[in-house]
């Protein structure tokens, strides 16, 4: 280190008041016969000033987006351990405990094909093949309550979508979805917008007539998807002929 | 769902905010900071079972920094970097040479702040430098704090954060009169 890179390092010491009082006082004192190193404080002054503009708070629905991939993250970790813990257990359990294990060892070698893609459901019930995206925004939809009786769709004519809260977006199957909640009359549902298709389900119905549309019931959540260069897909606790119509009064793009 | 994730999201999310800062600083072209904030979430969330305790808007910001690098090491792209001594070449008008007058940097820089054009001219400040004036300038970290995530001597971060911010200054005044700006 030459004496202006200790020179230099001394400065930021001085700066950032971390030097003792003595160092302290020479620099202090320095600085006013020392032209060429004021102006070195003064530009340190003058970026760090600059820096503080670079501030800026979070976007709004950042927060959600988190704790809502989160929550997803959370929920297939919930699933697949529920299945996959005996394995992990049979690697420290005593010599019986392991028997035991192993006389049930293809049961759960099936139980642990079927974690790694089963998801959690409205309701908390659990059910076969569903692919990340959808499983996503099923997952967001689940929050929607199901309309209130003598509300439910087909809704008042004259009603209008208000959208309820921020977008959110997320990843979800290296797919990147932007969620909206609409409310129409008494009725909530879930539109999800992507730039890539929306994969089906197994047990997804393709919609004849419609391209590359599909509908599909997940529990209690219908769920209709028109796949194209921009697809969608609207969630909502309702049954399937009502989905479609509250599809059909919602912006779907 | 177990309540790790809440005691995740407990923990955590308070910093949101700065993990933010990090993550627009640190995202390379083409990288969304919302993407970036949402992954370093998702790292976090799966090393939280190893995670000890401490300082978590440092072990937040760290993930944040390793993650932008994965991204841009799988994007195979490098940052624009612009050499120091370049910098200071290409600002005839702070090298005051031969007793000439020169418009004092600081006030040229002071007159006329703009955030984009802080962005811009942060940008071309060599990595080491803009890391640390991110970390500490805008994110609000201690350099005891940066020092640890960038795994270097405290006085280093300073001297770093030092000159970087006097290149800022130089750059964003070298703008200033080469777009004849107050």
């Amino acid at each position: 280190m030459d004496s202006r890179d200790r020179d230099h390092r001394l400065l930021a010491g001085f700066l950032a008041g971390t030097l003792g009082p003595a160092e302290a006082r020479r620099w202090d004192e320095h600085l006013l016969e020392c032209e060429q190193c004021w102006r070195a404080v003064r530009e340190d002054r003058a970026g760090r000033q600059a820096a503080g503009l670079l501030r800026q708070p979070a976007p709004p629905g950042l927060a959600d987006r988190v704790v809502f991939a989160v929550e997803v993250a959370a929920s297939a970790r919930t699933v697949a351990p529920r299945h996959a813990r005996p394995g992990s257990q049979a690697r420290t359990a005593r010599p019986g405990a392991r028997l035991r294990w192993l006389a049930g060892a293809g049961a759960l070698a099936a139980g642990l094909a079927v974690a790694l893609v089963v998801v959690l459901l409205p309701g908390g019930r659990v059910t076969g093949s569903v692919p990340a995206a959808v499983a996503a925004v099923a997952r967001y939809a689940r929050a929607i309550p199901p309309p209130a009786r003598g509300q439910s769709p087909p809704v008042p004519r004259q009603a209008v979508p208000v959208q309820v809260g921020h977008p959110v977006t997320v990843i979800a199957g290296g797919q990147r979805i932007v969620v909206r909640t609409w409310r129409l009359g008494g009725a909530e549902a879930v539109v999800a917008v992507s730039g890539r298709p929306f994969p089906m389900p197994a047990r997804a119905q393709a919609i004849s007539g419609a391209g590359m549309a599909w509908s599909s019931r997940l529990g209690t959540l219908g769920l209709y998807c028109r796949n194209g260069p921009i697809s969608v897909l609207v969630a909502a606790p309702v049954p399937a002929a009502e989905l479609a119509l509250l599809a059909a009064r919602l912006p779907l793009a | 769902m177990g309540a790790d994730h809440r005691a995740f999201l407990d923990a955590t999310l308070p910093h949101l905010d700065v993990v933010y800062q990090v993550a627009r600083h640190a995202a390379r072209d083409g990288q969304d900071p919302d993407d970036l904030v949402q992954e370093t979430y998702l790292r976090a969330y799966a090393g939280f079972g190893t995670y000890r305790g401490g300082n978590a808007r440092a072990w937040l910001a760290a993930i944040c920094l390793n993650a932008a690098r994965s991204e841009a090491r799988r994007r195979r792209r490098r940052p624009w970097e612009v050499p120091a001594r370049a910098l200071l070449d290409a600002l005839p008008s702070v090298r005051a040479d031969g007793g000439e007058a020169v418009p004092d940097v600081a006030d040229v820089v002071l007159a006329d702040l703009d955030a984009a054009a802080v962005s811009r001219c942060l940008a071309r400040l060599p990595e080491p430098q803009r890391l640390c004036i991110v970390l500490m300038d805008v994110a609000g970290y201690t350099a005891r704090e940066t020092a640890e995530m960038l795994r270097c001597p405290r006085g280093t971060v300073l001297a770093r954060v030092h000159r970087g911010r006097r290149k800022l200054a130089q750059v964003l005044a070298e703008a200033g009169v080469s777009y004849g700006q107050p």
